[in-house]
């Protein structure tokens, strides 16, 4: 056999992971645990804590478009692999020669583009209705794709919790999700909650809210760079612990 | 090179251990039967041959590839039939199809051309845009086994593929293994329905708890029970006093009911007719039916399996 060159073996993987990032997005975006859990749950929370507050579009439309992301683009993966585990079709992927890595690539690839477009609907509603500016149209598309591969990561590394129902992930991933969804500067801005800010630091959303509102205001609490540095740390972090421990996953068989 | 090349290959599941170094080897174009009781090591085994879960201790090649450390090049060779048909319910056969040919690295005239091929073959041309949950279950398993053709492999590992499918269904699906062996493909099989690996099978390996009893071609496997020869009868009555009386002929060292057959099991074949004869022609009773039978494959598994078993129960402190 001609041994084929590693920018084949490379396009090849990135094939594959794009197959399974459609067929994510044939089989589960119009799911309805997805669309309670990734849109209409935490609109609905943003809306009840927003409304009555008087919070003016600078602040609204980013919040909502961050935590739109942030439950959109987690929930595909915790949706998917628990499922596809139950009826077996995960295996199938691992069985094909596509590296563990692509399928996670395709997998997160899935939740990514899922979160990027629900982002949009909060966007739309801004500029129809409040007349929201985006102050940097390329940051906000780079920020987005960022934003909604950090958390579409952090979905898969919790669908590597070993079960096969989507709503056993679910139930931790929204136990992680709720706290860090009220430490993010979203319903309090950082800059009001004292010392306390510091926890924010600890929040991946806390960043996502942040680059988004300098995209669309030109104003941010930390900056473009922190927020970007803070993203890619987040994003390393999930996609490491999510590529080792589905990985065990294999080997334990 | 060996299609499929297993060498001490052992898994451990905490303190149990699943397989329990297994040598094998599976040559390029044979049909290869892989059977044992329950909970024998069977799945275990499939799934470290097929890259779903490591071995603790030994090797498997795939085509001259390490299944563990060069798994992309040793998934490039083979599919997979798991017994859960494993398609995307909400996806149409074809939509199935193609994702599985994307994920095989296949180009889109290729597998196309493929995935129309693979429709006929199987009759389902006509439900290439129908989504699978409203196949039936032959239908399933029929575009499972479509799927792990896709890219042609050389090697097609199936988990009982008939389990479950009706007679039509089942016969379709062996009448197209055989065609797809006989044209090259190496097959590796497991399966419970022992007239299946009979049939279908060059060779055969038994595996009981965790450890390779046998392996051998199916005629050999029953030569080595060649003792075990047996009259097969079935009379007008069949009461259990008949029944008993038959067992009570002199010679006969065991028996079994099979339908409403008595078979009888004996060194001696030719004298325990003579004697049903006369025992029949005694009580006015009708012979239907009366046939010497050697031993079947079930019958050298279940002596292979049994032996294995005591000589296992014998090692144990």
């Amino acid at each position: 056999m001609i041994p084929r060159p590693p920018t084949a073996r490379i396009w090849r993987e990135l094939k594959s992971a794009w197959a399974i990032t459609k067929k994510d997005a044939r089989i589960y975006y119009l799911r309805p645990g997805i669309i309670m859990f990734g849109v209409l749950f935490p609109l609905f929370l943003f809306l009840s804590f927003a409304i009555g507050r008087n919070l003016s579009a600078d602040v609204l439309v980013p919040g909502l478009m961050a935590i739109s992301v942030f439950f959109a683009a987690s929930s595909i993966g915790p949706m998917a692999v628990p499922t596809e585990r139950k009826t077996k079709t995960y295996e199938r992927m691992v069985t094909a020669p596509v590296s563990p890595l692509s399928i996670l690539f395709g997998e997160i690839a899935g939740g990514a583009i899922f979160g990027a477009i629900i982002a949009t609907i909060p966007l739309v509603i801004g500029i129809a209705i409040y007349g929201t500016r985006i102050a940097n149209p390329v940051g906000l598309i780079g920020a987005l794709i960022l934003i909604s591969f950090a958390f579409s990561a952090m979905g898969i590394m919790f669908a590597a919790i070993p079960t096969d129902n989507p709503g056993d992930v679910m139930m931790i991933l929204n136990f992680i999700r709720l706290p860090l969804l009220f430490v993010s500067g979203i319903f309090i801005p950082v800059s009001a909650m004292g010392v306390y800010g510091v926890v924010a630091l600890a929040s991946p959303l806390t960043y996502a809210k942040d680059i988004i509102q300098y995209a669309l205001t030109g104003a941010g609490y930390y900056g473009p760079f922190i927020d970007t540095l803070g993203m890619v740390l987040f994003s390393g972090i999930f996609l490491w612990i999510g590529v080792y421990l589905h990985e065990r996953n294999r080997r334990a068989g | 090179m060996k299609a499929i090349s297993v060498d001490n290959l052992t898994r451990d599941y905490g303190t149990f251990r699943a397989v329990d170094h297994i040598s094998f080897d599976v040559e390029p174009g044979e049909f290869f039967g892989f059977l044992g009781p329950n909970g024998a090591g069977k799945t275990t085994t499939i799934r470290m041959l097929t890259g779903l879960s490591e071995p603790t201790e030994g090797t498997a090649l795939i085509m001259g590839y390490d299944i563990a450390r060069d798994t992309y090049h040793a998934k490039e060779h083979f599919g997979v039939v798991p017994e859960v048909s494993n398609i995307y319910e909400d996806l149409s056969a074809w939509n199935n199809l193609m994702f599985a040919g994307e994920l095989y690295g296949l180009s889109y005239t290729k597998r196309t051309a493929r995935a129309r091929e693979i429709l006929d073959i199987f009759d389902l041309a006509e439900f290439r845009d129908k989504k699978v949950h409203g196949f039936s279950k032959g239908m399933r398993r029929k575009l499972t086994l479509g799927m792990a053709l896709i890219h042609e492999p050389d090697i097609l590992f199936l988990d009982e593929p008939t389990s479950g499918l009706d007679v039509e269904s089942s016969l379709l699906l062996k009448e197209i293994l055989s065609r797809m062996n006989r044209e090259g493909t190496t097959i590796f099989l497991t399966t419970h329905t022992l007239e299946e690996a009979n049939t279908l099978c060059n060779r055969i390996a038994i595996i009981v708890k965790g450890r390779i009893a046998a392996v051998d071609a199916p005629e050999n496997l029953k030569k080595t029970i060649q003792t075990t020869q047996s009259v097969e009868v079935s009379l007008d009555s069949m009461t259990p006093r008949v029944t008993e009386d038959l067992a009570a002929i002199k010679t006969v060292t065991s028996s079994r009911h099979e339908g409403n057959k008595l078979r009888l099991f004996t060194p001696y074949p030719g004298d325990v007719a003579t004697a049903v004869f006369a025992y029949a022609g005694e009580h006015h009773l009708k012979i239907l039916s009366i046939n010497t039978v050697g031993p079947s494959l079930e019958d050298a598994f279940l002596s292979i399996v049994q032996k294995q078993r005591n000589h296992r129960t014998g090692e144990m402190p």
